[in-house]
């Protein structure tokens, strides 16, 4: 069964999200505090983490940026009352992989956590490779030269999706929905902001990607000799 | 000369300047020529007096000579009268006096010439005027005349005359002429003096008002200066204050303007922030429970088949209150995003007719329901403009929305026009339609035309005036046309590259 760790201060709130992801067959802990949400995730191991911003004991920013110290695995999606730039673009920075503004639909919720969960390139049974590095898609690992290099799942999915057909060139839309599953969304800054990231875990010199290329005015594509083998 | 004028109208130092000059130029002309008239008056009566003197009693002696030659017969009058006429051979510029004798008809001697003068001077300079008087009576009588000469020279004086009867001889008309060539020369040089005097006083009174001019409109002109930066919105601009003087004191009292005028704008953006903060604060404070509450709906609502008719009703009008207050509430606080001067544009190339074509097939559906249709006329060449997508898109649902919404079943129009440096999307429906008058007031916050229809509208009451705010920030406009009965067209009209102001609309608000 899938475990969800709620945080979020508001008790009701965070009730009603434990009735509706329990109605959908998922396990829900919820914490208040930011300070316990760390200890609990120690402890839980969940698969996913559902974190508001504003909390007491440590703000969401920070929960996230210790969550990432432990995990670069897990899945954190921010669920925050403000629509601002400048709060979405720091939960992201500090790892988030996807934010919720309030109010949001359940159903939406729902749809968000499970493209989170899903495991990327499940049509691809076997390796690929982007420049300098291999993929593994089974065993969900990047290496290069034989030494791993730790991703996060949705920078996995990221550079999956970019590796799979090398030298397309994917718009910023088109990203926000095969690796979020947005269909209308037009928030590039989710795009923009994990392109960053993961470029400075892959390449060798973020400020000269040879990898993830940009190409000015439409969007991104894989570099270098990608190919399937 | 229009500039002149336009210069003279806005420098009080040349106005007062100007004044100055007028005033002191009167003043001095009037001083001197007054001054000039009494000393050239002094000068030339006392010359007038000591002439009259003179005269007089060279007329007695000439009479008592002529009288005396009457007493002998031998006389020789010709020699006699031109002793008399030419007693001086110098003319009247050196000895200071001429001499004229005339005689009248029936002298009882004979050999003498009707008119003798000295040194070739004209009998004509005689004043006809004193001739007449000095006929007329026995007295001396004079008058004021230029001493004429045969060689046309001409210089001013006195003629001073008078009857010589001498009995047994007959009568004789004498004058004596004195010149006033070295009152004339004083009159000069005393007009001359004051001339120059006169010039110079003005020049300094005029070099004086300059100076004190300066100084006195000075602290004006900073005023004037810093009033002006504080109009420019430099609100921290003070005067500097030297001394205690009236000009210190207005530097003072405009400096305590300035700091009350800051304080008071302070006051009012503190307190316009902490509205618009409060605003803010409130749509946030309402978003949690809202999720909450949504939630709830949506769980209940997935539960509606089990219920009782009334109750799964509820549940739905419970659910579509909640997506319009949701949507108020996101509004709001855009609202109140533009009122803080805080929404920002996230500018990329993008293709209008998709945009367009997006919301118009998000939207099919709604204008179904009312039994509308969305007409979209598709260009036939990509247009690309440089905008914010979520903003454009937010701008051209709002126009549908409110189309659709004042449509009464009849479709809406959509089309898009460009020009070189500018695109235009016309929304036009054959609905309801707006009185000329409201055209611009349909941007206003939560203003509604009607009241008493405001209930069945969808919509917040926020999307037209949102959707204004979006276009300014695009350095675009919104255009409004309506008629009751007619319906309304409403033209959107951007520039193509950002920064840039709209050099054309492609698409008139009036339509064709």
């Amino acid at each position: 069964m899938t475990s969800i760790l709620v945080v979020d201060d508001d008790q009701d709130l965070a009730e009603m999200l434990g009735i509706v992801l329990n109605g959908v067959g998922m396990e829900v802990d919820l914490v208040s505090r930011g300070d316990e949400a760390i200890t609990v995730f120690r402890n839980n191991q969940p698969d996913l983490v559902l974190l508001d911003i504003m909390l007491p004991g440590a703000d969401g920013i920070e929960v996230c940026k210790e969550i990432r110290k432990q995990s670069t695995r897990v899945p954190i999606v921010m669920l925050t009352a403000k629509s601002d730039t400048h709060d979405i673009v720091r939960g992201l920075e500090a790892g988030a992989d996807d934010y919720m503004v309030k109010p949001f639909k359940p159903s939406e919720l729902v749809a968000r956590i499970r493209t989170r969960l899903r495991r990327a390139g499940g049509d691809i049974n076997g390796h690929l490779t982007i420049g300098d590095l291999a993929i593994d898609v089974v065993e969900h690992s990047v290496s290069r030269n034989g030494k791993e290099i730790p991703l996060t799942r949705l920078e996995f999915d990221l550079l999956v999706a970019l590796a799979k057909e090398p030298g397309r060139v994917f718009t910023r839309e088109a990203l926000l929905g095969e690796v979020w599953g947005y269909r209308h969304s037009t928030d590039t800054r989710l795009v923009n902001v994990h392109v960053q990231r993961l470029r400075a875990k892959i390449e060798h010199e973020a400020e000269n990607p040879q990898i993830i290329l940009t190409v000015r005015g439409v969007g991104y594509k894989a570099g270098g000799s990608g190919a399937r083998n | 000369m229009t500039q002149l004028v336009q210069k003279f109208r806005r420098s009080f130092f040349l106005k007062v300047f100007t004044l100055t000059a007028v005033v002191s130029i009167i003043l001095i002309s009037f001083t001197g020529s007054n001054l000039y008239n009494r000393l050239e008056d002094g000068i030339y009566r006392e010359k007038t007096a000591s002439a009259i003197a003179e005269g007089r009693s060279a007329l007695q002696f000439a009479e008592y000579r002529l009288t005396v030659a009457t007493l002998s017969p031998t006389s020789d009058y010709k020699a006699l009268v031109e002793e008399i006429v030419n007693s001086t051979n110098v003319s009247a510029e050196e000895s200071g006096r001429e001499v004229a004798l005339f005689h009248s008809r029936g002298l009882k001697i004979k050999g003498i010439a009707p008119v003798n003068t000295s040194n070739f001077l004209k009998p004509e300079s005689i004043p006809n005027q004193l001739r007449e008087q000095v006929k007329k009576n026995d007295e001396i009588s004079w008058e004021r005349g230029n001493l004429r000469y045969v060689n046309n020279r001409e210089i001013p004086g006195i003629f001073i005359g008078r009857v010589l009867d001498i009995p047994s001889l007959g009568k004789f008309e004498m004058y004596l002429a004195y010149d006033f060539v070295a009152q004339q020369r004083s009159v000069d040089l005393i007009g001359r003096s004051l001339w120059g005097t006169g010039l110079l006083l003005l020049i300094l009174i005029l070099l004086t008002a300059s100076i004190v001019l300066r100084i006195a409109i000075k602290p004006i002109q900073i005023a004037a200066e810093s009033a002006e930066s504080i109009t420019a919105g430099d609100l921290k601009r003070r005067m500097s204050i030297n001394g205690e003087d009236e000009t210190a004191r207005l530097g003072i009292a405009f400096n305590q303007m300035a700091t009350t005028l800051a304080e008071q704008i302070n006051r009012l953006e503190n307190l316009s922030r902490i509205q618009q903060r409060f605003v803010s604060d409130v749509s946030h404070e309402l978003r949690t429970p809202l999720t909450t509450i949504r939630m709830a709906a949506d769980v209940i609502g997935e539960a509606k088949q089990s219920f009782d008719p009334n109750v799964a009703r509820s549940a739905e009008l419970l659910q579509s209150q909640i997506e319009k207050f949701e949507q108020l509430l996101q509004d709001l606080l855009e609202v109140s995003r533009f009122d803080a001067e805080a929404a920002t544009l996230n500018i990329a190339r993008v293709d209008i007719a998709n945009i367009v074509k997006k919301c118009v097939d998000d939207l099919s559906i709604v204008a179904n329901e009312k039994e509308s249709e969305i007409r979209f006329i598709e260009p036939e060449e990509r247009i690309l403009l440089d905008a914010d997508s979520r903003r454009l898109e937010r701008i051209i649902r709002n126009l549908l929305t409110n189309a659709i919404d004042h449509s009464e079943g009849r479709p809406v129009d959509v089309r898009i026009a460009e020009s070189p440096d500018s695109v235009s999307i016309g929304v036009r429906d054959y609905g309801i339609g707006i009185e000329k008058q409201y055209w611009n007031r349909v941007f206003d916050r939560f203003w509604r035309a009607d009241p008493s229809r405001s209930r069945i509208r969808g919509g917040t009451g926020l999307g037209l005036s949102i959707a204004k705010e979006d276009a300014a920030l695009h350095n675009g406009d919104i255009k409004v046309w309506g008629e009751i009965g007619k319906g309304a067209n409403f033209v959107l009209t951007l520039p193509k590259t950002s920064g840039d102001v709209i050099q054309e609309y492609s698409l008139s608000e009036y339509p064709q």
